[in-house]
């Protein structure tokens, strides 16, 4: 069973304890740190699933530790366990920063910690993006797809190119959306590998039915303060869904410019044909492997 | 007396549910009263049952009052997280400001920590979520607060959950597609279209049999 490490700061007894506590899950690897600096600079170096901070700490404070964590991976969860009372907490620096809060003086706090850990952990519970209702179906859907060991890549990139020289658009991609981030398998004009879910546009247009379009990112406060897409020169999008038969999104073909720029009706379907003819291609070449592994077998 | 089993939440004067234990409900609409009176006849707690409402908009009191107004007795089986007006007794807890969403979640943790949610059955309903996404600079961090304080303890607890959106106000974006990709996120969606005083369509789905009904409000 692979073990999740869980990075805890505090200080003197209360860090033993909540270590303690954690190391009696199966599932959970506690680490130990005693300060904001030393939380840090794990944080930079190591890959951590959760985070469990004492808000008072000696060289600041548990959301000093928390907004690092947003720095260094958005996604991970972060729990605040203490005996401060949320209306005790200085928030004017941190509005925005999203924790789980467990008081430490609850009768069951140590029984309820791991059990929270556990859950945060196992469901995601602090990713800056909503995932659909069926999550786990489509999820499920996209496995079904080796496109690790599909002959797409050559195919893929003559559609991006095609794509970026009919819209005459700075980059074209197609990408499938993983749990946690958006895989690029192809990208005309860029040279994109991966983004966490919460940093795409894509993550957002997967869950339209029609064309996504984003005439300025500036504009609209899902992405004007996503500074991942500015270093990347990103200012307008359009992307269309991939689905399978079954009708799961699993990925996105996209339209990416460096000023804003919209797209009428007309271009907005022509995006979709490609979506579509992205989506045979791997249909395709899924059926011809399983038949050839089917072939193997005889 | 509640038609509903142990596993699911009765709704009074709405052709809606029973609902199941886990069901989330994006609820939307421009007409602010019809949006309002359909929202408090779904939170509205049962015997046996607790509310737990976080209002942007509204004092601790007046969501009592409503709470009351939807269901008898229903306002002394509430928590009220509010951003406006002073907290009240054990039962209003108020936060300076909608736009911090970090107090709002610690606190709505809190709440939700209690005796009253943690031992029995609760109706979670927050009024406006569209303020909170006006109020935010990021909206990703309105998804992070939803994800954490809002359907996380949807799945953790035996409970429902009601979030609603003014489509008329501002929402830091394409309203549009804002609410069509929160409506994926949610079991259901139940669209609020005033039609006359006092009465009003609502468009349902994702529970259920999708429908359009006539309700008097």
């Amino acid at each position: 069973m692979a073990s999740n490490t869980v990075l805890c700061v505090d200080t003197g007894d209360g860090l033993t304890e909540t270590t303690t506590r954690l190391a009696e899950e199966p599932r959970l690897d506690p680490v130990e740190r005693t300060t904001v600096a030393d939380a840090t600079d794990y944080l930079e170096s190591e890959s951590v699933a959760c985070v469990v901070t004492e808000y008072d700490l000696e060289d600041g404070t548990g959301m000093d530790v928390v907004r690092s964590v947003r720095e260094a991976a958005p996604q991970t969860p972060c729990v605040l366990y203490t005996s401060t009372r949320p209306n005790e907490i200085e928030t004017d620096a941190v509005e925005e920063v999203i924790v789980e809060y467990l008081n430490k003086d609850l009768p069951d706090a140590g029984d309820r910690l791991g059990f929270v850990v556990d859950d945060v952990i196992a469901h995601s519970a602090q990713v800056g993006f909503l995932a659909p209702d069926d999550e786990g179906s489509r999820l499920d859907a996209l496995a079904e797809y080796d496109v690790d060991n599909l002959p797409i890549e050559d195919s893929f990139n003559r559609l991006t190119d095609l794509i970026t020289s009919h819209f005459d658009a700075a980059v074209a991609f197609i990408g499938l959306l993983e749990k946690d981030e958006e895989n690029f398998l192809a990208c005309t004009g860029a040279d994109w590998d991966s983004l966490t879910r919460e940093e795409t546009i894509c993550t957002h247009s997967m869950l339209q039915e029609d064309v996504m379009t984003v005439e300025d990112i500036r504009e609209d406060k899902r992405f004007a303060n996503n500074d991942q897409l500015h270093d990347l020169g990103i200012v307008s999008y359009a992307g269309a869904n991939m689905t399978t038969p079954d009708g799961q999104v699993i990925g996105q073909v996209c339209l990416i410019d460096h000023e804003p720029r919209t797209y009428d009706a007309a271009q907005q379907a022509e995006l979709q044909d490609f979506a579509e003819t992205a989506m045979e291609i791997l249909e395709l070449r899924q059926s011809l492997r399983a038949a050839e592994t089917e072939e193997v077998a005889r | 007396m509640s038609l509903a089993s142990d596993s699911e939440f009765h709704v009074d004067d709405l052709p809606i549910g029973p609902l199941d234990d886990g069901t989330s409900i994006l609820l939307t609409g421009d007409d602010r009263e019809a949006l309002e009176s359909v929202f408090y006849r779904l939170v509205s707690a049962e015997d046996g049952e607790h509310s737990l409402i976080l209002s942007t908009d509204e004092s601790g009191i007046a969501v009592q009052r409503s709470l009351g107004d939807a269901k008898r007795g229903a306002k002394d089986r509430s928590s009220v997280l509010t951003c406006t007006g002073s907290s009240a007794g054990n039962n209003v807890t108020a936060v300076d400001d909608a736009g911090d969403l970090t107090t709002l979640g610690m606190e709505l943790s809190m709440l939700v920590s209690g005796p009253e949610v943690a031992e029995g059955r609760m109706r979670s309903g927050i009024f406006l979520t569209s303020t909170l996404c006006g109020e935010a600079d990021d909206t990703r961090s309105v998804y992070r607060f939803l994800n954490s304080n809002f359907l996380t303890e949807l799945r953790r607890n035996e409970a429902i959950g009601v979030a609603a959106i003014d489509t008329s106000a501002d929402v830091g974006g394409d309203a549009n597609s804002i609410v069509t990709g929160m409506e994926t996120s949610f079991t259901g969606r139940i669209h609020v279209e005033s039609s006359g005083p006092g009465s009003a369509t609502l468009e349902i789905s994702g529970l259920g049999d999708d429908r359009t009904v006539d309700v008097a409000l």
